[in-house]
């Protein structure tokens, strides 16, 4: 005769490939929200992405609005 | 671990309280935007550059679209950030419930990453800030940032590591002294202000008010989920 036993017990710790995943969303969306100034763009657009500074552009209300340097 | 549940539950709760926030600040936030960005037309018009007000108008709407957008990156980057911290530091938050475990954390998050940082470089609507400046005000804002949240860090990981009372005014005193450090050891923002005074504090009081509100959602929101969710836990069936 065989049971079914249900087991639920808190494990310690962080799995590392969730860490890596939230580190990675974490500086990526920050630095494309409140820092890039063309940077992101430039790969495909060269120089003219400084000039543009499209993200600067798009976030720009909400860099003002959560503080970040902006103009 | 859940991780699939952990991620997923993080991340849902960073994008909805950002958009929240996003959302707010267009009643909030954004009347004082447009009076600034109303003074620097004013101001270009006056040194003759030519100002089309419809070409203007389109573009701030597409603007305000991009803060929604931002809202959105801006939460799921904090919200990655505050999941992580929480996973690690749970134990250590007062609360009976998660729910109140997350505020807690939350509010020492919104102390270290929001208002010690902008105590010391205060937000500014458009018309003050000097395009030129940008790199370095950037750097300064990152450095004060970065100082506040590695002391935090520091302080926690001394706090868990101390068993005696005295941790509860050990811990902080870490804190303080970095931060005080920092405060005086970084020079000021290099910018005049130009606009109006009693503009950029309304602009201010609005920006701290709703950033104050974005990290009690998140906190809010995270927590509901890790009480139903339970991510911290594994359940495993097996066979005897």
């Amino acid at each position: 005769m065989s049971f079914a036993e249900q087991i639920t017990r808190a494990a310690q710790g962080v799995p590392k490939i969730a860490v890596g995943v939230l580190l990675g969303v974490l500086v990526f969306g920050i630095f494309m929200m409140g820092f890039d100034q063309g940077h992101l763009f430039s790969v495909a657009q060269g120089d003219q992405a400084y000039g543009d500074m499209w993200m600067h552009e798009f976030y720009h209300d909400m860099r003002h609005a959560a503080g970040f340097a902006c103009h | 671990m859940k991780t699939l549940t952990f991620i997923a539950i993080v991340l849902c709760s960073g994008a909805i309280a950002g958009t929240i926030l996003a959302l707010i600040n267009q009643g909030v936030v954004e009347p004082f935007l447009e009076k600034a960005i109303d003074l620097e037309n004013q101001k270009a018009a006056a040194e003759g550059e030519i100002i089309n007000p419809n070409e203007i108008a389109a573009y701030r709407l597409w603007q305000k679209g991009g803060s929604i957008a931002g809202g959105a990156v801006l939460g799921l980057s904090y919200g990655a950030l505050f999941g992580l911290v929480f996973a690690y530091a749970r134990n250590m938050m007062p609360g009976q419930n998660n729910t109140k475990k997350a505020l807690v954390l939350a509010g020492i998050m919104w102390f270290v990453l929001y208002l010690v940082v902008a105590l010391k470089y205060p937000a500014n609507p458009p018309a003050v800030g000097n395009p030129e400046t940008i790199y370095y005000r950037q750097a300064l804002y990152v450095a004060m940032l970065a100082i506040s949240g590695m002391a935090a860090l520091g302080a926690g990981f001394v706090y868990r590591r101390m068993k005696s009372e005295s941790r509860k005014f050990i811990a902080p005193a870490i804190y303080a002294t970095a931060v005080i450090a920092a405060f005086l050891a970084l020079p000021p923002n290099p910018d005049t202000i130009s606009a109006p005074m009693d503009l950029v504090i309304s602009f201010r009081v609005a920006s701290a008010a709703t950033m104050t509100v974005f990290w009690v959602i998140m906190g809010l929101i995270l927590g509901a989920f890790w009480d139903r969710l339970k991510p911290h836990e594994t359940t495993r069936i097996r066979t005897i």
